[in-house]
């Protein structure tokens, strides 16, 4: 074809307006007579509100309105279950929404004529509190003794509880010749998106109420608001800006509600923008995971049996916990077929930050036991670490732990093959620099989902246009997924350039408008690619055909169906949990410096397998991207909090990395194994990177120290703790 | 949000203390403002009224030799102290500080007066004066006056000046003779984004293998920016070697105080590093002023 653009480096049709500043982020977005809103925020961890003061606030200069708990008409919302109120406070008819439950929760909200002013009478609002006791460690959270923080959703903490069990474990571990135990920590880590939450609402022109603030997901936003004015889904608007980076941190509603109530009371447009500690304190975190393991192998390195126990944070409220911790599960085998496997996972209600949805989705948790537990066996017996995950690696045809086989063509194997040749892992040399400064080398593989599933049927809408009259002039493209930075609205126009043969550049796109368009599903859980790939691949055959048929204009809608799936049996676990998985390997090189504790990253080379690179250089991007990310993971980000409160809510507390300290090399090794239902064979990408890499370090840092570190992240102190040479 | 209601550019360091004291109230000096605007932002300074902007004052921005005397002006940004020759020459800790605060863009702002004045027991720029001996010309309502450099502390963020009415406007350093020179390391991840986990500066003179005076300062070895006395004493008139370098450290670690920052070291880490730290400042130093 003439016009061929699938597996092309597009340029990205955003790039100019970003780099040159012109490109409108919600904060940059204003209109006549706009309104400035200020939110307060709990300033305690767990409370009940017994009285909000509003009068000096309301009597303040400039201020139009101050809304409580009482103005909200339908006063809860949560993406999975609505189980955190809109505000905080007495007055609302629904159950325990007086109760703050984390430092996220919000009390009341100014409106004012300026900023400043919102600002000032914000500070003006008397709230009056009676003091709860404040849990914030889920293991004793979930004691049946613990203060119950959701009375009124069961008499425990423990919100979530999956369990897969297959085989029998007795007689699996006593085949077993060696046996590892650990216990595993996991750390919060903030999104930390170059933009702060923020957002404009207003009446549209047919009166409904429209809010323009970046999010993962236009529908859920819409009905999430919707539901909380009690208003039906249609007299509410969402539209997307352009998103400063997303990581998981906006499925979750933010400022959206409030905007959106404030609009609805005032008739007038009313902004938004977060500061950064705003932002930090009040969206959802990276679940923190507590995970025991016990794997068994045989001495010609089989594994025979891995029991693991994984309890998360999951923080106030729900958010995305039960998705995240259902990966988590599925993700605690690693990319192994082992046959006696049993896990449980857990999420436990705290007050501490909700723990939401976060690039890798549980995976990055489950997976730094599931590697480390490989690491360490393959040391115990003896065995090249890579080897040992080859001897083990999943195949076609094998049953993962949840007793249906995985959908094909699965390709570790591949991955594994393909980071070790990249590395020259076999080839490998130490190079002594100074005394203090030590070497070394790990290894370490992941695999992920693509998209929600378990049960859930994936699906996502496109609409497709071919205007013209002999030749086509102008080609439409109408798709809402969310571009976040990963350059989805690239994919998009490439797709539907390749089905049509036209240039891509060319393609209009009509993006993230919840009035005009249909479902698009998250931007999130590596999906959009894949899903909105088929959509609009679905679309623009349609509208193609129709166009050889003489219609002009020639328009399609299609909805993409993705294959069933289902949920985990309760005691087992037993299913078909996802239709499609993505698989990835790492290997690394770390300098110690054995006297600081100081860990640098050399190296890196990352191969994943992404089905097929629809643009090799946003490939790429997404490579380099998600290390960077979880180089800090793994070695820079410290959140730290006290009862409940975080003592790092600002980006000069909550160190993330920079450029000179992320890893000097990155090597992306882009593997293409075709997945049958994906677009063009390509799989999801976003997440992949990530999961492999603490573990791998955690390898190296062995390898060059001997030392094991089961606790992320590889802060300087802990590295000298480890090496015994401090407390 | 406004920051601020009256912003002021007094063209001299007499029009500027004048500013301090008249202005409509709260006032206060900025210069590069890399503090002092995100205190205010983030709400962790009390509002102000007036700001008072120092940069345009010609006498705080001239790095010269006086005398024998280096002089560098308060109202200088770091940048220009790490790349200036002067510096290098005579002021190599001070250069080598100034070459590590923050990233490229904070350096071509901040300066060293502002550094020295928000009073913090571990800025790098304030270490690296506190081995070199400086000394601060400070102005007030009754003309300058000259202070020696530790006299200007007296607690983690405060200073001695008194606010209202005074300004640093410069620093004075001693030139580097024969036989002297100086070295300024730290420990942190690589590029500074607040204060380090650890400095340490060293001047000293030698005469073949003896060292004949020493200054050593480190940070955050106590509440005020800390001059390693008891070591400097240890060390002073001794031959350089492993033996006296030990005692010396022992001295150090005897009279330092460290603590433990909730966010950012405990005070059993520092007390691992500096040992290192110390050691490789000092051979650095020593082998310089051969
Ligand atoms: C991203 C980032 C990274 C940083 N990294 C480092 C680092 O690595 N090492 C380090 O030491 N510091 C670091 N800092 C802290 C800081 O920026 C520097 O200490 C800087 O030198 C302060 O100078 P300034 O001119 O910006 O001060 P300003 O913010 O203008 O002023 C600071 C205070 O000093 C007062 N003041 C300023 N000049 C005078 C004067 N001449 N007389 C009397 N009072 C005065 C002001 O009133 C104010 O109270 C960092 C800051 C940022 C934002």
């Amino acid at each position: 074809m003439s016009n061929s653009s699938v597996g092309q480096s597009l340029p990205r049709p955003d790039a100019l307006g970003k780099v040159t500043g012109q490109t409108r982020f919600s904060g940059d977005l204003s209109r006549p007579g706009m309104l400035h809103m200020k939110i307060l925020f709990a300033d305690r961890p767990h409370a009940r509100v017994k009285h909000v003061e509003t009068g000096n606030a309301q009597a303040a200069p400039g201020v139009m309105a101050v809304f409580t708990a009482r103005d909200v008409p339908v006063n809860e919302y949560g993406l999975q279950i609505p189980d955190q109120p809109v505000l905080c406070g007495p007055g609302s008819d629904k159950p325990n929404t007086d109760i703050v439950r984390c430092m996220a929760d919000q009390i009341a909200v100014v409106v004012a004529r300026t900023e400043s002013e919102a600002e000032h009478a914000v500070k003006m609002i008397e709230v009056d509190y009676e003091d709860l006791p404040v849990l914030t460690d889920p293991l004793q959270a979930m004691k049946t003794d613990a203060p119950i923080l959701h009375p009124d959703r069961g008499d425990s903490n423990i919100c979530v509880h999956y369990k897969i069990h297959k085989g029998d474990m007795d007689a699996g571990f006593k085949s077993a010749d060696v046996i590892v135990e650990g216990e595993y920590h996991t750390p919060v880590q903030e999104h930390a998106y170059l933009q702060p939450e923020a957002g404009l609402a207003y009446l549209d022109e047919e009166g409904r109420i429209t809010v323009e603030a970046g999010g993962q997901w236009t529908n859920a936003d819409q009905s999430g608001i919707s539901h909380a004015l009690g208003m039906p889904d249609d007299r509410v608007r969402v539209i997307y800006p352009a998103i400063g980076g997303a990581f998981g941190g906006r499925e979750d509603l933010s400022v959206q509600i409030v905007l959106a109530l404030a609009v609805w009371k005032l008739q007038q447009p009313v902004k938004i923008i977060w500061s950064r500690r705003e932002s930090i304190v009040g969206h959802g975190k990276r679940h923190p995971i507590t995970i025991r393991a016990k794997w068994g192998a045989t001495r010609d390195g089989r594994l025979v049996a891995a029991e693991n126990e994984l309890i998360g944070d999951a923080g106030a409220y729900m958010y995305t916990s039960n998705k995240v911790l259902g990966n988590a599960a599925i993700t605690s085998s690693g990319p192994y077929f082992i046959p006696n496997f049993k896990t449980d996972v857990y999420g436990v209600y705290t007050n501490q930050l909700p723990s939401a949805a976060f690039r890798g989705f549980g995976a990055p948790q489950a997976l730094f036991m599931a590697e480390l537990q490989m690491n360490k066996l393959a040391e115990k017996l003896g065995m090249d670490p890579a080897e040992f995950r080859l001897n083990n690696a999943l195949q076609d045809g094998l049953t993962m732990n949840v007793g249906t086989p995985a959908p094909g063509p699965v390709s570790i194997i591949q991955c594994i093959h393909a980071a070790r040749e990249r590395f020259q892992w076999n080839k490998y040399r130490r190079r002594r620099t100074k005394p203090h400064i030590r070497r070394g080398r790990g290894f370490a593989a992941g695999f992920k989902n693509v998209g929600f599933s378990f049960g859930y049927q994936e699906n996502c809408w496109a609409k497709v246009e071919i205007h013209g009259d002999g030749d086509i002039e102008r080609v439409i493209v109408h798709h809402a997924g969310a571009e976040v930075g990963q350059g989805t609205h690239t994919v998009m126009r490439q797709v539907a350039a390749q089905v049509i043969d036209y240039p891509a550049e060319k393609i209009q796109l009509h993006t993230s408008d919840s009035a005009t368009q249909g479902n698009p599903g998250s931007a999130s859980a590596s999906r959009m690619t894949f899903m909105a790939g088929n959509a609009i691949k679905g679309a623009a055959e349609a509208a193609l055909a129709k166009w050889k048929t003489e219609e002009r204009p020639a328009i399609a809608e299609y909805k993409y169906l993705a294959p069933r799936t289902t949920p985990f049996d309760k005691e087992t676990g037993h299913s078909t949990p996802n239709f499609s998985y993505a698989y990835v390997a790492q290997a690394v090189e770390v300098e110690v410096d054995i006297e600081t504790g100081q860990v640098r990253v050399l190296r890196v080379v990352s191969a994943d397998d992404v089905g097929k690179a629809i643009n090799p250089d946003l490939v790429v991007a997404q490579i380099e991207g998600a290390i960077v990310q979880a180089h800090g993971y793994a070695v820079v980000e410290d959140y730290r909090t006290e009862n409940g409160r975080v003592l790092t809510d600002q980006l000069s507390t909550y160190l993330i990395p920079t450029i000179r300290d992320i890893p000097e090399k990155v090597d992306s090794v882009l593997v293409e194994v075709p997945d049958p239902n994906g677009p063009w064979g390509a799989r999801g990408l976003g997440e992949l990177p990530f999961l492999p890499l603490a573990p791998a370090i955690a390898a190296a840092i062995h390898d060059a120290t001997g030392v094991w570190i089961d606790e992320i992240p590889f802060t300087p102190e802990r590295v000298l703790r480890a090496l015994g040479r401090i407390r | 949000m406004t920051l601020w209601q009256n912003y002021l550019r007094p063209k001299t360091v007499a029009e500027a203390v004048d500013a301090l004291v008249h202005a409509p109230g709260p006032a206060l000096p900025i210069a590069g403002g890399t503090d002092l605007l995100l205190d205010l932002k983030q709400g962790r300074h009390a509002p102000v009224h007036t700001l008072i902007d120092l940069t345009f004052i010609p006498e705080m921005t001239l790095l010269e030799l006086r005398g024998d005397e280096l002089f560098i002006g308060a109202a200088v940004p770091v940048n220009r102290i790490a790349l200036d020759p002067l510096t290098g020459r005579h002021a190599q800790a001070l250069a080598e500080a100034c070459n590590l605060i923050a990233g490229p863009q904070v350096r071509n702002t901040a300066t060293l007066g502002g550094n020295v004045a928000h009073a913090l027991p571990a800025a790098d720029g304030t270490i690296a004066l506190t081995a070199l001996e400086a000394q601060a010309e400070v102005a007030g309502v009754s003309g300058t006056r000259r202070m020696p450099f530790t006299s200007l502390f007296l607690g983690p963020g405060k200073s001695a000046l008194d606010k209202s009415a005074e300004l640093i406007v410069g620093f004075y350093l001693p030139k580097t003779g024969k036989g002297q020179a100086s070295c300024f390391k730290r420990i942190m991840r690589p590029q500074g984004v607040a204060l380090p986990i650890l400095n340490c500066a060293v001047w000293l003179e030698r005469e073949k293998d003896i060292v004949k005076d020493v200054h050593i300062a480190v940070g955050p070895g106590g509440a005020t920016p800390f001059r390693a006395t008891e070591a400097e004493n240890t060390l002073h008139g001794q031959s350089f070697n492993s033996e006296t370098l030990t005692r010396t450290l022992e001295s150090l670690l005897g009279q330092a105080q460290f603590r433990t920052s909730a966010r950012r070291a405990s005070a059993d880490y520092r007390r691992h590093i500096v040992g290192g730290l110390f050691m490789n400042v000092i051979e650095t130093a020593w082998k310089r002023a051969e």
